[in-house]
């Protein structure tokens, strides 16, 4: 067995997970993962989509070729390898997916986020996949604001003070273009698939403690009728981006959700700010939208003015 | 239950006017609608979205070859209403959802259809356009380049390693290739448009293409909507707030150009105009187009 800190879980895999935070041995950890049988379906699933399905406190999750995935009322994930390829891959889809789901199957509020410090805050920055998460977190660690969560952010908006992120020192995992453009060749790792021209990438700094939320933007392409620029959406839209922006917004609503993630907006932005950072998709603006995410922290006072 | 329909063509063919047309079908408020406003999930069968919303994996941990394999599934699911809520909920279900594709009609790996064949649509419709003047229209690359691209067989959309596309990988086998891969199979039923009747006689072609998605429209609404969607409106419109469609907006241009049957004339060389009609004869002769060089052609039925 293996032990690691997941989203502030206590986890215990008998994979290894690469990357992770490592945690201390624990008897009763919260999450056990571990090989054994999962079958192809669920009798009398309540709800099901093209690779999975729901069957009261089980969820299935295939993906065909490389794994299946059942998950047992948010404490536990039995993987089953579909082809000795695929047993390889199977970390990568553990962190990619099961666990993500699994967080769902806990109440807990999880966003498809990547996540720096600043200050003493966490700042996320969400969006679906393509929409310049991860680039964004890497050109910001560049600037000096360590990394404290890849393309998975968990939070805890409990009781009165600030909802919390939690940190999992997940590695950054960007696309060969990104790291070419960024320049981080030399902090460049394995490849996340052997079949992908994507790697992982060491965030130095990355930063393992919980952190009080300080902000999130939704990350939105310049497109008309969007301009570039930092802007407060309205209530509708702010229940509405976090919402969507769940890690699998297709399963807010099917696993009872709603409810919590709509507390949690209304939380956050009081207590933080929902925002949309819209911009072009050019490598060669990213020092102006980081001066402008700058600016916009020192209007929210999560930066200090340098004296 | 609402019936879903391709609208697939090559690129630059007038897919983009006819789903402003059956957008106008609906235009509320005595005006048209906004370019800028068109349903986004209904915007093309490659969205990237709709795909990791549904599967909740992310493509961008998949092969393009993976994600071929799951794309019937993620049809299937979609053609029978299983996103019916808050991804991108329209306002009220229209009977018909028309859906843009620019892939071929292709088999996955697996050998099944790609686009899930009767359980992903109802039918397609297939919108073509002469091939040279839709080369003439193609933004940002060289007509030379432009001219190779439609004769390549194995030439892809959206099929980089290296970095994640906004849509997912699409087979698009050059203009002839495109064509033939909708027109010769026998999965769906095909309504077959010429950009060039669509802008002779609009009001007929597109009541025509209605009838045959089973989209019910009065003569009123029809005639409303092909106003809505002249030429100089999306022309006006994009020159006032830009397309969001247009696939990079950073690097200017217009979407919607001259939309001139003739246009093409002034545009390419006689000798391009050969290259081209050696290429693609068979599959002009097919659709009625008339070959430059004079050879006689007989109208298909």
């Amino acid at each position: 067995m293996q032990f690691y800190r997941i989203s502030g879980l206590s986890v215990a895999s008998e994979i290894g997970l690469p990357g992770l935070i490592a945690g201390t041995p624990e008897p009763e950890p919260q999450v056990t993962i571990r090989l054994g049988p999962v079958p192809e379906s669920l009798p009398e699933p309540t709800a099901s989509g093209p690779t999975w399905q729901i069957a009261g406190k089980q969820f299935l999750l295939r993906i065909p070729d490389i794994a299946r995935f059942l998950l047992n009322d948010g404490s536990e994930i039995v993987f089953a390898p579909e082809t000795a390829a695929g047993a390889v891959d199977i970390p990568i889809f553990i962190l990619g997916s099961a666990f993500g789901i699994l967080l769902h199957q806990r109440e807990q509020i999880v966003l498809h986020a990547s996540a720096v410090r600043v200050g003493d805050q966490a700042v996320l920055f969400c969006g679906p996949s393509g929409a310049g998460k991860s680039t964004m977190a890497a050109a910001l660690a560049q600037c000096g604001y360590p990394l404290v969560s890849e393309d998975v952010c968990a939070i805890t908006a409990a009781g009165s003070g600030a909802p919390m992120v939690f940190p999992d020192g997940r590695q950054l995992k960007l696309w060969a273009q990104t790291i070419d453009k960024l320049e981080l060749a030399e902090r460049r790792g394995a490849r996340v698939r052997a079949s992908l021209e994507k790697f992982y990438v060491d965030a130095h700094d990355a930063f393992s403690e919980p952190l009080p939320l300080g902000a999130i933007y939704a990350l939105r392409e310049a497109r008309p009728p969007h301009a570039s620029g930092i802007e407060v959406p309205n209530v509708v839209d702010t229940a509405l981006i976090l919402r969507r922006n769940a890690y699998r917004p297709y399963l807010v609503r099917r696993m009872g959700q709603k409810t919590n993630y709509f507390h949690a907006a209304t939380a956050i932005a009081n207590s933080a700010g929902i925002f949309y950072l819209t911009r072009a998709l050019d490598f060669a603006k990213m020092p102006e939208v980081i001066a402008s995410l700058e600016r916009h922290w020192l209007d929210q006072q999560l930066m200090e003015k340098a004296a | 239950m609402t019936r879903t329909i391709w609208l697939t063509s090559y690129p630059k063919s007038g897919n983009t006017w006819f789903r402003m047309l059956v957008a106008n079908l609906s235009a509320k408020d005595g005006k048209p609608v906004d370019i800028n406003d068109l349903p986004e999930r209904g915007g093309i069968a490659s969205a990237r979205g709709p795909f990791d919303y549904l599967t909740l994996i992310d493509s961008g941990l998949l092969t393009h070859d993976e994600i071929d394999c799951l794309r019937p599934r993620v049809y299937e699911a979609l053609a029978s209403g299983l996103d019916d809520d808050e991804y991108d909920k329209a306002q009220d279900v229209p009977p018909v959802r028309f859906v843009k594709a620019h892939d071929a009609y292709t088999l996955t790996p697996k050998g099944e259809p790609l686009l899930a064949g009767r359980r992903g649509a109802d039918g397609a419709i297939v919108i073509v356009r002469d091939v040279a003047p839709s080369i003439a229209n193609h933004n940002r690359t060289t007509i030379d380049a432009a001219i190779e691209l439609m004769d390549n067989r194995q030439a892809t959309y959206c099929a980089k390693l290296g970095r994640l596309d906004q849509q997912l990988r699409q087979r698009v086998p050059g203009w002839s290739g495109h064509i033939e891969s909708w027109l010769d199979q026998n999965d769906i039923p095909v309504h077959l448009i010429r950009y060039e009747d669509m802008k002779a006689d609009t009001i007929g072609t597109f009541r025509r293409a209605l009838d045959f998605a089973g989209r019910p429209a009065d003569d009123e609404d029809i005639r409303r909507a092909v106003n809505y969607s002249d030429f100089a409106e999306l022309r006006r419109q994009e020159a006032n707030n830009g397309f969001r469609e247009r696939s990079q907006p950073h690097l200017g241009g217009q979407f919607f150009r001259r939309g001139e049957a003739g246009a093409w004339r002034d545009e390419l060389s006689a000798e391009q105009v050969a290259r081209i009609e050696d290429a693609h004869a068979p599959m002009m002769r097919r659709l009625g187009y008339e070959l430059a060089s004079g050879i006689p052609l007989a109208r298909i039925a």
